[in-house]
């Protein structure tokens, strides 16, 4: 059974998403479309999404780039600065394969799932911002859904 | 002050205000009809061509794979950058998306490859694999020796006067089997796509 006092942060986790994202070496393609999200366009906001820079006020990790190696052991760092309930989404093709980043001898090391858990990837080079918002749509409410109860 | 408070209270009481505030409805998030998503499959036969694998820009994007009795091309998200040209390159339109195919019939594009045969005259060493290895070569003249010389002026490259010299590139399919048997690395194939417009095939 799950409790009213669950039930009320399941509504409200569904719609309140706070989003922060992190570039470790993309070519700024899924940056700019990660912030087209907040153009009136797409107005993320309306879906309840809201986006802050720093990883203390967030749950939702999007990250973007390649990995290069001066972010590996920094976006642990801030993977574990996120307070839980967290889940990470990597966005582009950058952090599943490294794209155009992934040659021989160029300093990467993708795929980020290496070195955080992943759980979604939005691919694309780079993805649209519907794609984008549709991920954390489908995916947060799901993954924050009865936190609490599923901790214990 | 107080005015401006009557107002506002006014102004929160009507009807369209109330029903705006709390039934709203988010529009939703639809992708635009010109998205140029990735490749789908529209049912045509596949002839295993490789057209589309040769123009694709990325490494690792697409592959054409045996399906049982047929061939497919297969698209690895992740890798594909959505640029499209598979969709221009296939000759079957077994591809596509977004507008891609409507846009190409309308106005009437499409992407000619060539090959163009290179070789190095201060490296080759004339030995003659490579006019060998040719499997055009060898359609064309199966007479061919094993030197590499020829009578026949179809082959596409042959040893002439102790000379290396390629007579037909416009016959070469890109295989690059010469470059893989050439000891010296002295040829290379440069394939060049042409965008054209108006030109029936
Ligand atoms: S859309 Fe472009 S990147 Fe993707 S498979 Fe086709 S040619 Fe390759
Ligand atoms: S999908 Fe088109 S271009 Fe690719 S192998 Fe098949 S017929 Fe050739
Ligand atoms: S690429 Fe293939 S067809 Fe073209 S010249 Fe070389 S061996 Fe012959
Ligand atoms: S295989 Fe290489 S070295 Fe030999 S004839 Fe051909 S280009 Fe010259």
């Amino acid at each position: 059974m799950t409790g009213m006092l669950q039930k009320m942060k399941n509504a409200v986790r569904s719609r309140s998403i706070h989003v922060t994202y992190v570039d470790t070496g993309s070519c700024n393609g899924c940056d700019i479309e990660v912030l087209a999200c907040l153009s009136p366009r797409y107005d993320l906001e309306q879906y309840g999404i809201y986006v802050h820079n720093n990883p203390r006020e967030a749950d939702v990790l999007l990250v973007l780039g390649c990995c290069t190696p001066q972010w590996e052991d920094k976006l642990k760092g801030l993977w574990e600065k996120i307070p839980e309930p967290k889940v990470a989404i990597a966005i582009g093709n950058c952090p599943l394969s490294g794209c155009v980043f992934n040659r021989e001898g160029s300093y990467v090391n993708p795929p980020a799932s290496k070195h955080i858990p992943i759980a979604a990837s939005v691919p694309g080079c780079p993805p649209r911002p519907t794609e984008i918002i549709r991920a954390i749509l489908s995916l947060a409410p799901t993954v924050f859904k009865d936190y609490e109860e599923k901790r214990e | 002050m107080g005015l401006s408070i009557i107002w506002y209270l006014k102004e929160f009481c009507r009807g369209t205000w109330i029903k705006t505030f709390l039934f709203a409805k988010t529009a939703p998030l639809v992708d635009p009809p010109y998205f140029r998503g990735y490749p789908t499959l529209t049912g045509k036969e596949c002839t295993h061509c490789l057209s589309c694998m040769m123009i694709c820009p990325t490494p690792g994007a697409i592959e054409v794979l045996c399906e049982g009795e047929t061939w497919a091309p297969k698209i690895f998200e992740g890798h594909c950058i959505r640029c499209g040209l598979c969709i221009e390159a296939c000759p079957e339109d077994v591809l596509d998306a977004g507008r891609v195919l409507e846009t190409q019939a309308r106005d009437g594009t499409s992407l000619s490859v060539r090959y163009q045969v290179a070789v190095n005259p201060d490296t080759c060493v004339r030995c003659g694999n490579c006019v060998v290895a040719c499997p055009v070569n060898k359609e064309a003249d199966p007479q061919l020796s094993a030197t590499g010389t020829s009578a026949n002026d179809e082959v596409i490259m042959r040893i002439h006067r102790g000379n290396l010299w390629v007579f037909h590139d416009e016959k070469c399919t890109g295989c690059k089997t010469c470059e893989g048997v050439c000891p010296t690395g002295s040829i290379r194939i440069a394939r060049v796509a042409e965008g054209r417009q108006g030109a029936e095939e």
